[in-house]
């Protein structure tokens, strides 16, 4: 589930954060960063038979919320939200591996790539409620390149989840870490959450702004300076 | 068909978000176009066309609320059950840290999305009617608005501008800002939206004329469907002398474009 009740990605994680100056999120990682590499909680034909469940759930809620479910508009309604948080959450029954097999290449390009204004879309998972915003990715190959294409998908996996926007810039950060063994990974997410432009302390403005660095994007500065303004420029 | 006073409808039917029979058919009195606020098919609920009768008005002042406050207490158990159910039928662990109170917080959210239910433009407006001998346009633009889509459940969020030409009756700016609330915290779809917000003021100040234009971005076609991104809709509804003249349509939004 998202990331839960599985070590494998403790060491690499650790690894990478052997500076200690992220001790405080190591901690946390053990208990929430590391992502699912063999299995998925979701299979997708189970999706099919879930659905009536989901319905069902989604009928109540309209009738508790005061509205008529049997007025035109909202007729179909329980099967459509039903279907869409489906969508919402399809990054449950996908696994980096699928995504990735065929479109790793060896390379000797050494310098940085970057992929920026990745569009993202998530659900918050306190309130059901979605995020969305942008994702600026950077790696430093170290023999292997990958499909660019697959920077994207890999967000769509982590994305399509409940989430927190920490976690999943993290769990990006580390999938793409894993696959490709490169020489440092940078995931920079900035995110406006409707949990909080919607409703709560309702700041229509507010950004969230997380980031993950790892390998020589942690170390050197330089670099870590370089992807930023890079990714930044207009 | 008869038109009865939205009060005696027994099952409350005419508050439901501006439809008052299950069937969603909505009778229209008379003509054929929108011309006056109380005849557009979105209205809460027409006038009656009888001679001699006294019309009544405001009659969308009268809607009964579908929801009250203690009504959200007591529903928040099964909303919350329901969400657990959710939770679980997505794949899910409902009982994982980030998980345990969700199913009440997405409730709450929920129930917060669509307070417009609990709320009457009549409790909204009462004081705020002031007589003043204005007759030009008075406008309220890049109100924030954020609704809930009532197809898939899923955030539509915006800006309405809003513009209406006072007839010796002027409305307190907040008020408009407030009228949007109510409607827009509802299941919605953008085009009724727009035109119960128009009919609110309409019925509220009598004016010469009201413009209000919404554009907005669903979710439910960023995010999932056909996934464009950068899609907005865009609906107005223009009552009275914005409609029928086409120079004061185009000064209101020539003005809300500057």
């Amino acid at each position: 589930m998202n990331g839960h009740s599985n070590g494998k990605v403790n060491d690499t994680v650790e690894e990478f954060h052997r500076n200690n100056s992220f001790n405080g999120l190591v901690i946390d990682t053990k208990k929430s960063a590391e992502h699912r590499q063999h299995g998925t909680s979701r299979e997708e034909d189970a999706d099919e038979c879930r659905l009536p469940a989901l319905e069902a759930a989604y009928a109540s809620i309209l009738r508790e919320l005061g509205e008529d479910a049997g007025r035109q508009g909202l007729l179909r309604t329980p099967l459509r939200a039903a279907k869409a948080m489906q969508f919402l959450t399809k990054g449950y029954h996908e696994t980096i591996e699928d995504i990735l097999n065929n479109a790793i290449f060896d390379e000797d390009h050494d310098e940085m790539v970057i992929v920026k204004n990745i569009d993202v879309f998530s659900l918050c998972e306190h309130h059901l409620v979605p995020f969305f915003g942008k994702v600026h990715i950077g790696y430093i190959p170290n023999k292997k390149v990958v499909g660019l294409s697959k920077l994207a998908r890999i967000v769509e996996i982590f994305s399509r989840r409940l989430q927190v926007q920490e976690r999943l810039t993290k769990q990006i950060a580390v999938g793409i870490s894993q696959a490709l063994e490169p020489k440092g990974v940078a995931v920079v997410i900035e995110a406006a959450h409707m949990c909080m432009i919607m409703r709560g302390v309702q700041k229509m403005n507010s950004r969230t702004v997380t980031s993950t660095m790892l390998g020589v994007y942690l170390e050197d500065p330089k670099t870590r300076e370089e992807f930023l303004s890079l990714s930044k420029s207009a | 068909m008869e038109h009865s006073e939205p009060t005696e409808q027994a099952d409350g039917g005419s508050a439901l978000n501006g439809h008052f029979d299950r069937t969603g058919k909505r009778p229209v009195p008379g003509g054929s176009g929108c011309a006056s606020a109380a005849a557009s098919a979105g209205a809460p609920q027409p006038p009656r066309a009888e001679p001699g009768a006294p019309r009544p008005v405001m009659e969308s002042w009268r809607e009964e609320r579908t929801r009250s406050v203690e009504d959200n207490q007591t529903s928040l158990p099964s909303l919350a059950a329901a969400y657990t159910t959710i939770l679980r039928g997505l794949g899910e662990d409902p009982q994982r840290q980030g998980l345990l109170k969700t199913p009440w917080r997405a409730a709450t959210a929920m129930q917060f999305f669509t307070k417009g239910y609990q709320e009457k433009i009549i409790d909204v407006l009462n004081d705020a009617i002031f007589d003043e001998d204005h007759d030009e346009m008075v406008i309220v633009k890049d109100i924030d608005m954020f609704s809930m889509c009532e197809h898939h459940l899923v955030p539509i969020f915006g800006r309405v501008h809003i513009g209406y030409l006072p007839n010796k009756r002027v409305l307190g700016l907040s008020k408009l800002a407030r009228i949007v609330e109510i409607y827009s915290r509802r299941l919605q779809v953008q085009e009724r939206l727009t035109k119960q917000i128009a009919v609110a003021i309409t019925e509220a100040l009598k004016p010469t004329g009201v413009g209000v234009v919404i554009e907005a971005t669903h979710m439910c076609m960023v995010m999932r469907g056909v996934q464009k991104m950068n899609s907005k809709t865009v609906t107005s509804t223009m009552l009275g002398v914005f409609r029928e003249d086409p120079k004061t349509r185009d000064e209101f939004l020539a003005l809300i474009r500057s």
